[in-house]
């Protein structure tokens, strides 16, 4: 293509994060301009990113596809004018996010709980609180096709289900997207503790019910 | 440490981004605690199984739905 790629970086919170890289400024003005050939090169880049993205949080494939149609339109309305503080990815997974949770407000709520049934539980002097067979239970050694196929796999979906979106959303992007605290509290525009925090309360819910589903037999 | 504050910080020991004193506090930790590291292993596998099941492909027809609507939007433009 010919263009000079030059990524910049910024300190934010202590962390370098990407700024926004010549080649995809260059992308960005011309898919603004209805450049066929940018705009194919910023789906073949980007589409599946937003789609994981989106189906991770809406955990709905036709939602997801509004969502990726919508990022798309926003940027070819609005990448023009994007800044560049941050790296292309970063706004645009910062798009897919609020457009995600944007579909979901007011839908299938009845199917996300309260996290504070699906944490560990401890005793005053701080030990593991349960019957000594569950806390000791270690089904990590199953074959990935044993948890990743049938009822394991349809609990761990359901599990996943039932995070509240905002949890998934962290989840998505730091353990599929392995995006740091960093990028993930920018994007998510909250504090990396929080980022933090969410994110562990999020892998130790679906601990549990995986747990509670495999760990007798472990 | 106790199991509560062992359980607390595993995020930051599972994604290697924990300071080397308190790695090492719960390390001694772990190494007397049988249910912490139970704890442990199955956190570290349930982590690797959300990203793999979180691994969605986006369906090709979904792409090129998303083809002919851009190039729709585009001649509309």
């Amino acid at each position: 293509m010919g263009i000079r790629t030059r990524t910049r970086w910024a300190g934010i919170r202590g962390c370098r994060l990407r700024t926004l890289s010549t080649e995809d400024q260059s992308l960005l003005a011309r898919a603004a301009t209805g450049d066929a050939d940018a705009l194919e090169a910023l789906m073949t880049r980007y589409s599946a990113r937003i789609y994981r993205l989106a189906y991770g949080i809406t955990r709905s494939a036709p939602d997801a596809e509004e969502v990726v149609q919508d990022v798309f339109l926003q940027i070819i309305n609005k990448g023009a004018g994007f800044e560049g503080r941050a790296a292309l990815s970063s706004w645009i997974y910062r798009i897919t996010t609020n457009l995600s949770l944007n579909k979901r407000r007011g839908k299938r709520r009845e199917l996300e709980t309260s996290l504070d049934g699906m944490l560990p539980t401890f005793l005053p002097d701080g030990h593991r609180a349960g019957e000594r067979a569950f806390v000791v239970a270690d089904w990590s050694e199953m074959p990935d096709d044993a948890l990743l196929s049938g009822e394991a796999r349809r609990m761990l979906e359901a599990a996943i289900d039932r995070l509240p979106e905002h949890y998934r959303a962290v989840l998505v992007l730091r353990d599929v997207e392995e995006l740091s605290n960093e990028e993930v509290a920018q994007i998510v525009g909250d504090s990396v503790a929080a980022v933090k925090t969410r994110l562990h309360r999020a892998r130790m819910a679906l601990r549990e019910q995986l747990t509670r589903h495999l760990g007798a037999g472990a | 440490m106790t199991c509560r504050e062992a359980i607390d910080v595993l995020a930051d020991f599972v994604d290697g981004v924990m300071p080397a004193a308190l790695a090492a506090e719960l390390e001694r930790h772990l190494a007397g605690c049988d249910p912490c590291r139970a704890f442990l292993a199955t956190y570290r596998k349930t982590r690797a199984l959300g990203a793999v099941a979180g691994r969605v492909d986006m369906p090709a027809e979904m792409q090129a739905r998303l083809r002919r609507f851009l190039a729709d939007n585009l001649r509309r433009a």
